[in-house]
């Protein structure tokens, strides 16, 4: 028991702990939008799924992958080498290297909450993992972004398209979320 | 190549900033969503609140690259609410899922690859799918001071300073500040 008890809370201390506040990160997300926006373009990741995908599907299955409009039309020219792309490529570089700067490199599978809720089974919350990823880029590419692309980018150029999303999305993640981890009635 | 190199180091300072402001915490983000723990809601506002003003001031200079997404409804709120149930679900968003896979989290990894599915899903749906739902209600690259007809600054600059003032007002965590 004290050893799950041990391990739970190193987790969970590791999973939990923000070291830069709130008004830091804020600004620094802040600055990163301005920066995309002066050089090239406003911030997204959701279409470089596709990207990837449509790159790798042209690799093995050149065919099939031509015969959607939609990866033909994302991925132009089936390559990798664009701002975008290097973009995304970059976030997880950046977090590895603020990971290890800080010591907070972790190989969890269960998070803490999703213990309290749903018990220590990884098995359980890998299958829901992916479930739970399909949903998030079935619906971004759906509706055309992200939390990037739509909420940030999005909202701060004004777009009514981006109001829309990002109150749906937080709609139903709020009530998700509510509904999941039991907090109806509390 | 040049943009290559901005590309990644811009992004590279985009992923350390969520990692270090613990946005790719399932803990932080679902106690977000329940409204518990309101750090994240505080980053994301303040966020906007600097791009709001931002991109506003570059706009005025002539200096921004403006890219305003398409308005289609329903479509956009049928999207939206998807999204929601799976970020609920992962505690994850498609970026900071690579953030925090690249923190050494496996169930991260697996929500990159769902992810990589459900982007490929929709790929081969599309064509069904867009003379479904997008061949109405379709609006184009709509904004708020363009349906007003005034300049996004009028708007963008006192709108970007509430956010600030709001995310200082919510109340916090007791975490790190």
């Amino acid at each position: 028991m004290t050893h799950e008890t041990l391990a739970l809370h190193g987790t969970g201390h590791k999973d939990t702990n923000p070291v830069l506040g709130w008004w830091s990160g804020g600004v620094a997300i802040g600055i990163v939008l301005v920066l995309a926006v002066a050089l090239f373009q406003p911030i997204g990741v959701s279409t470089q799924y596709v990207v990837l995908d449509g790159v790798l599907l042209h690799n093995v299955l050149p065919d099939v992958a031509s015969k959607s409009p939609y990866l033909a039309k994302a991925t132009q020219g089936w390559t990798l080498a664009t701002f975008e792309f290097f973009f995304v490529l970059g976030i997880p570089l950046g977090a590895l290297m603020a990971a290890m700067a800080t010591a907070r490199f972790t190989t969890r599978v269960v998070p803490t909450e999703w213990n309290k809720r749903f018990g220590s089974n990884p098995g359980n919350r890998l299958v829901w993992s992916f479930v739970g990823g399909f949903l998030l880029l079935f619906g971004a590419r759906f509706g055309g972004g992200c939390t990037s692309g739509h909420m940030i980018s999005g909202v701060s150029q004004l777009a009514v398209s981006s109001l829309v999303f990002s109150s749906a999305l937080f709609a139903s993640a709020i009530v998700t979320a509510r509904w999941m981890y039991g907090d109806w009635g509390k | 190549m040049m943009d290559l190199i901005a590309g990644l180091a811009l992004g590279a300072l985009f992923g350390a900033a969520l990692q270090l402001s613990g946005a790719s915490s399932h803990t932080k983000i679902t106690q977000a969503l329940r409204l518990k723990d309101l750090t994240i809601i505080k980053l994301i506002v303040v966020a906007i609140g600097v791009g709001l003003i931002g991109v506003h001031l570059l706009d005025l200079s002539g200096w921004a690259h403006m890219k305003v997404k398409d308005l289609y409804l329903p479509g956009i709120v049928v999207a939206g609410l998807i999204f929601g149930v799976g970020f609920a679900v992962t505690g994850y968003c498609p970026g900071t899922a690579l953030v925090a896979a690249a923190e050494g989290k496996p169930d991260a990894w697996v929500t990159v690859l769902g992810g990589m599915f459900g982007a490929l899903v929709f790929a081969f749906m599309f064509p069904d799918l867009e003379t479904f739902l997008f061949s109405f209600g379709e609006y184009g690259p709509v904004t708020i001071h363009g349906l007003l007809g005034i300049q996004g600054a009028i708007l963008a600059i006192p709108l970007g300073g509430f956010c600030l003032w709001l995310a200082a007002r919510l109340p916090g965590s007791g975490g790190a500040q």
